[in-house]
């Protein structure tokens, strides 16, 4: 049985501050960048980035709060959201000219008049310098017809939030080498090309030492104004405890980042520090921490060893650094973007668990710490990884299995076996492979050594399937109606009317031929943005860690990784799977109806054709029971999409294909119109790879033999199955273990992840009705976690419709 | 003619019946009567008519399928639900119970199956096909397959040579029995059986009978027989307020379990829920006596009771 710690009062006290607090909208980061760029049109690429951040770095306002003992903040007041124009502006301006942030049904700011005043004023500059307006500028012309095709991503200009923050940097070197170091690193390397004579490419290898040096500096100098501001508060302060803290940490904070950590308290504060700093950059959302149990287990023991530390403090320690984690946000555009992400979530993933380089079990009593942290502070944010194999040792599926019974979807399951697989098809060598931390959602990725990113126009990089089928049987037209409610332009290839085509392979033939179309306007749109933000936004922050950087004198946004990948990411497999096994079904297979009529029904939306309907969801087979002829079509679209991707590349090199929607299956439902698996218009589309919502009747082992049928190794930028277990079928010690051994041979057969709500419909029901009641229900929503009762409504119908497991 | 079994359900992932993840096989019929049975369709031997009205979509939007198929005019409109997406009120209907033979054509009819045939015939054959679908699960929590009823000891046949053919696949089995039948039905089962899963309701014969229709001599003669033999029992104690949770009964029962010494690996003390209440509305007009679950502090407390006998105790 799990012994849950005692959370400290400190601890509690910090929790309520962080569930009650509105977050502010802070101009703090707005006025020093504006001013920044404004004076400095002079200065551009590489270096304006990086002396603008080491402005901000020794001019933004620091804030240590009451009680922490982990501190940094991006903003004047806790947990206040900065601002970021130079990634994208137009939303910010359009949302406070027309509406008040404070009024949103999710993710409420509170803005100044006075602060709105001064961004407005500001308004004109930023519309027009900031990469969102540039990469729309330079969308590639052959694709302008396209637009609109629901297919792709690509249509939320002014919205380009990028680069994203899929990436996890190199925090064992700022932890055991120290920015000192790295600066003088580079200095050498500066020193070096001069004395060869700064020729050719060289300059711009000097300009990226130049600029690592200058964020090297910058970030020493932040971290020393931290150590001010505590010595400043301890010589205030009345209370001697607080003081004596206040004191370590001025201490602390006047060694660390320059220096080499010398304690696990030093460590976790100079990994906050650093992560923060990369946020403050500005590329916040989904910067992931990779294997911190790997990171501090070595300082918890020898602190322990040396009698400097108690289990208890050690604890305290990692609730709080945690809940640190869980405070910064960044507001973003309402409309699609915070109603995909809602609950101020960031989403520092962090990854515990796994395997070391040599294949041995690595977890450490940190791996519980963290754990214990997750199953007692229900925090729906930094999402939590944790990676199991063979020798995952007993006690540690026990507290994660608990900790998912607390707390929906925390942690994720991620199996090494598949994703080591997967990552070395992608070229990765094994040790490197083996030493992968998830980035983002739920992306693998060789741990600070590769550049894995998501593409980054519109908002990371999705392919809506869904829409490729439609297009396909409606000679490349998208059947939803815009916005202002007029038919679209046709906008695919001409590939024929559903109720031309004499043979099912003739619809599959057509399915195919759109999907590789759009992916190689995908690819194109992103290949033009990358390229984009290569110039306009490198991030020697990053570079300064990242492996392979150093040496080649290149940052990561310029191709200077040791490895590269473009993750993509594809929604809606199970309506696909569904849509064309039915259309096979119903017209060709059975003929229970005429492909005419089949058309019709789906063009009408289903209204006036019930019968069909019924027969549609209700008779024919369903991916997601173990029915072989209705298993049939998942493979062939996964390997389609999955073949399609792979063989792309982007400036750094090869796109790697992933399945996982964050909540984008239900914002993409409301604009995808009725699709022939009997979805009608508006609902939500399929949560990763697992089968459409409701249709897999047949319980959680069909459900999983189903979604077995495809090959997941060939998905290297992550898959997500999202499993909504009863919670009586989880009574007992026994229950665990039936739980485990469902997940083990999930695992064993080829599943990469699984992540589990344990909940049933009727508590969701009466957590809707009555949510002051539910404050702390977290459940999983798709990519992440958050607390029920702060996600838009749609989303929760959709989490409450999706199969009740085990019942 | 291969042989067949009568069946309502199969279920995968069923953990509440054995060790493991197990795939449960559900056979129609049953010779008792219990009032708290939560599985009101498994009683009867013979295929019924079942309606779930979640499932109805209204009569507007299916043109009275239902009640235009209806040989008998046993099907009326009444009643209605709202939808929970679109808020609308939506027609339903009720089946004359006393009109209806459950001949099937309404089910035929209805498309969104909220009428429906409840236990169909299995051949061997299919059964066994889908218990080895989910084999790899088993093999990783150690489960396997869980014959159920009703009583599949009534149907004995089709259950001696289901569960001859998982033993030949390699798969371990569980038979879940109420233990009233024949001793030679459950001998001729044995060899095939890993596990009985074997309820014991009540220590009183009288009361037995009284309350689930059959007496409990032979039921508690089979368990001693199933033990002397060298079989394994799980012994199952469906826990009914003013039923059988009496100290009196189950410290009888308790003796019992004892003098069966090593056969038993462990008692389960199940305590009475009302889950089972709405489903007796789907197969007919009859209501069902509802009693308040056993507190958790009284399943304690009868479970300390048993392990006084040095048995092994789990409540579910």
């Amino acid at each position: 049985m799990v012994e849950w710690k005692e959370i400290t009062p400190r601890v509690a006290k910090m929790r309520e501050r962080y569930r009650s607090t509105t977050p502010k909208l802070c101009t703090a980061r707005f006025r020093l960048v504006t001013d920044f760029y404004k004076n400095n049109l002079h200065i551009a690429g590489i270096m304006r980035r990086a002396l603008n951040l080491k402005n901000l770095f020794e001019n933004i306002p620091v804030l240590v709060n009451e009680d922490e003992l982990i501190v940094g903040e991006q903003g004047t007041s806790y947990r206040a959201s900065a601002i970021y124009p130079e990634f994208n502006f137009g939303w910010l301006v359009d949302e406070l000219i027309n509406g008040d942030p404070a009024t949103r049904e999710t993710d409420a700011y509170i803005v100044s008049e006075e602060d709105k005043a001064y961004i407005l004023q500001e308004k004109d500059f930023w519309l027009q310098v900031n990469l969102s307006t540039m990469t729309d500028a330079n969308l590639p012309e052959g694709y302008k017809p396209h637009v609109g095709n629901g297919v792709l991503m690509y249509n939320a200009f002014n919205n380009a939030r990028t680069p994203v923050g899929h990436f996890c940097a190199d925090h064992e070197k700022a932890i055991n080498v120290g920015f000192g170091a790295i600066k003088r690193e580079a200095e050498e390397k500066m020193a070096e090309i001069e004395a060869m004579g700064i020729m050719g490419d060289t300059a711009k290898q000097y300009n990226f030492y130049r600029a690592v040096s200058i964020v090297c500096d910058g970030i020493i100098t932040w971290t020393k104004r931290y150590g001010q501001e505590c010595a400043r508060q301890a010589a205030e302060c009345t209370d001697p405890v607080r003081k004596e803290e206040l004191l370590t940490m001025a201490d602390s904070l006047n060694w660390i980042v320059e220096n080499p950590c010398r304690t696990y308290w030093e460590a976790m504060q100079c990994i906050y520090i650093y992560h923060l700093g990369m946020c403050l950059d500005g590329q916040q959302h989904g910067i992931s921490l990779g294997r911190v149990d790997q990171y501090l287990g070595k300082f918890y023991e020898a602190d322990i060893a040396a009698g400097r530390l108690t289990p208890e403090k050690a604890q305290e320690l990692m609730d709080l650094f945690i809940l640190k984690l869980a405070e910064p946000n960044k507001m973003v555009q309402y409309n699609p973007v915070t109603i995909a992400n809602p609950g101020y979530t960031s989403g520092f993933l962090v990854t515990m668990g796994g395997v070391d380089r040599d294949g041995v079990d690595a977890s450490n009593p940190v791996t519980y710490m963290m754990l214990q942290t997750a199953g007692r502070m229900l925090l729906h944010s930094p999402p939590f990884a944790l990676r199991v194999h063979k020798g995952t040792p007993d006690p540690l599926w026990e507290l994660a299995i608990e900790v998912t019974k607390r707390a929906g979807g925390v942690p994720t399951f991620e199996s090494d076996d598949v994703i080591i697989k997967a990552l070395m098809k992608r070229g990765l060598p094994l040790e490197v492979a083996r030493n992968y931390c998830l980035i983002g959602c739920v992306e693998p990725a060789g741990m600070a050594v590769e550049w894995a990113q998501p593409g980054g126009d519109g908002c990371e990089s999705y392919i809506n399937l869904t829409n490729a089928v439609l297009l396909a049987i409606n000679d490349g037209t998208n059947p939803m109606p815009g916005k202002d409610g007029t038919v679209k332009q046709h906008s695919g290839l001409r590939t024929g009317f559903l109720y031309e085509m004499e043979t099912f392979d003739e619809v599959l033939e057509a399915v195919k031929k759109q999907v590789e179309f759009f992916t190689r306007w995908h690819v194109a749109n992103e290949c033009m943005w990358e390229s984009l933000a290569e110039q306009f936004m490198p991030l020697p922050l990053v570079s300064a860690t990242f492996g392979g950087c150093m040496e080649s004198g290149k940052d990561v946004m310029s191709g200077g990784a040791r490895y590269n990948s473009t993750g993509n990411s594809c929604i809606g497999l199970g309506n696909v799977a569904d849509s064309l096994n039915i259309i096979r079904y119903m017209c060709y297979d059975k003929k229970l109806c005429t492909t005419r009529e089949f058309y019709d029904a789906i063009m009408a939306n289903w209204e006036g054709y019930e019968e069909l309907h019924q027969i549609v969801v209700n008779e024919a087979p369903h991916f997601g029971n173990n029915i072989p002829e209705a298993d049939a079509y998942i493979g062939w679209i996964a390997k389609i999409y999955a073949d399609s991707i792979n063989s792309s590349y982007g400036p750094r090199g090869r796109w790697s294909a992933g399945s996982y929607p964050v909540t984008l299956n239900t914002v993409f439902g409301l604009n995808t119109w009725a699709t022939p698996d009997g979805r009608k218009t508006g609902m939500p589309l399929s949560d990763g790879i697992s089968p459409v919502q409701g249709m897999d009747k047949s319980g959680p082992l069909a459900s999983l033999n189903s979604v077995l049928n495809f090959d997941q190794s060939d998905f290297g930028n992550g898959t997500l199955l999202n499993m909504k277990i009863h919670p009586t079928a989880l009574k007992g010690e026994e229950g665990l273990l039936k739980l485990k051994a469902l997940m083990q041979t999930y695992f064993a057969r080829g599943g990469m992840e699984m992540q589990l709500n344990i909940i049933d419909s009727d508590t969701l029901r009466e957590a809707q009705e009555h949510p002051e009641d539910f404050r702390d229900l977290v459940v999983r929503v798709a990519g992440f976690s958050a607390y029920f009762v702060e996600v838009f409504k749609d989303c929760q119908d959709d989490l409450i419709r999706r199969t009740e497991m085990g019942l | 003619m291969p042989l067949t079994g009568k069946i309502y359900d199969i279920q995968g992932f069923s953990v509440q019946d054995g060790p493991g993840i197990r795939t449960t096989v559900f056979l129609k019929g049953c010779p008792l009567r219990c009032p708290w049975c939560h599985s009101p369709e498994s009683q009867a031997f013979y295929p019924q008519l079942s309606w779930i009205s979640m499932r109805c979509v209204g009569t507007k939007y299916c043109q009275e399928r239902c009640i235009k198929a209806c040989p008998k005019q046993a099907i009326k409109a009444e009643g209605t639900r709202i939808d929970s997406l679109t808020g609308e009120e939506l027609q339903l209907i009720h089946v004359d119970r006393t009109l209806c033979d459950n001949c099937g054509e309404c089910a035929k009819a209805c498309h969104p199956h909220a009428l429906y045939i409840c236990g169909e015939d299995y051949t061997v054959d299919d059964v066994v096909k889908r218990v080895l679908a989910d084999k790899s699960f088993y093999e990783h929590s150690g489960g396997g397959a869980t014959v159920s009823g009703g009583e599949a000891l009534s149907q004995l046949e089709f259950t001696k040579e289901l569960l001859r053919r998982l033993k030949e696949e390699g798969i371990h089995t569980a038979l879940d029995t109420t233990g009233f039948a024949p001793w030679e039905a459950v001998e001729a089962v044995m060899p095939y059986v890993d596990l009985f899963l074997y309820d014991l309701k009540h220590m009183d014969s009288e009361r037995h009978q009284a309350t689930v229709a059959v007496p409990n001599e032979r039921i508690l003669d089979n368990a001693r027989r199933i033990a002397a033999a060298g079989g394994k029992l799980q012994v199952r104690i469906p826990v009914i307020p003013m039923f059988n949770d009496s100290e009196e009964n189950i410290r009888a029962t308790a003796a019992f379990c004892k003098e069966l010494g090593d056969a038993v690996t462990v008692v389960q003390l199940l305590p009475y829920h009302n889950m089972g209440v709405s489903k007796y509305a789907r197969i007919s007009d009859g209501t069902v006596l509802e009693a308040t679950p056993p507190s958790d502090e009284k399943m304690q407390q009868l479970k300390g009771i048993m392990e006084e006998y040095g048995l092994n105790v789990t409540i579910h």
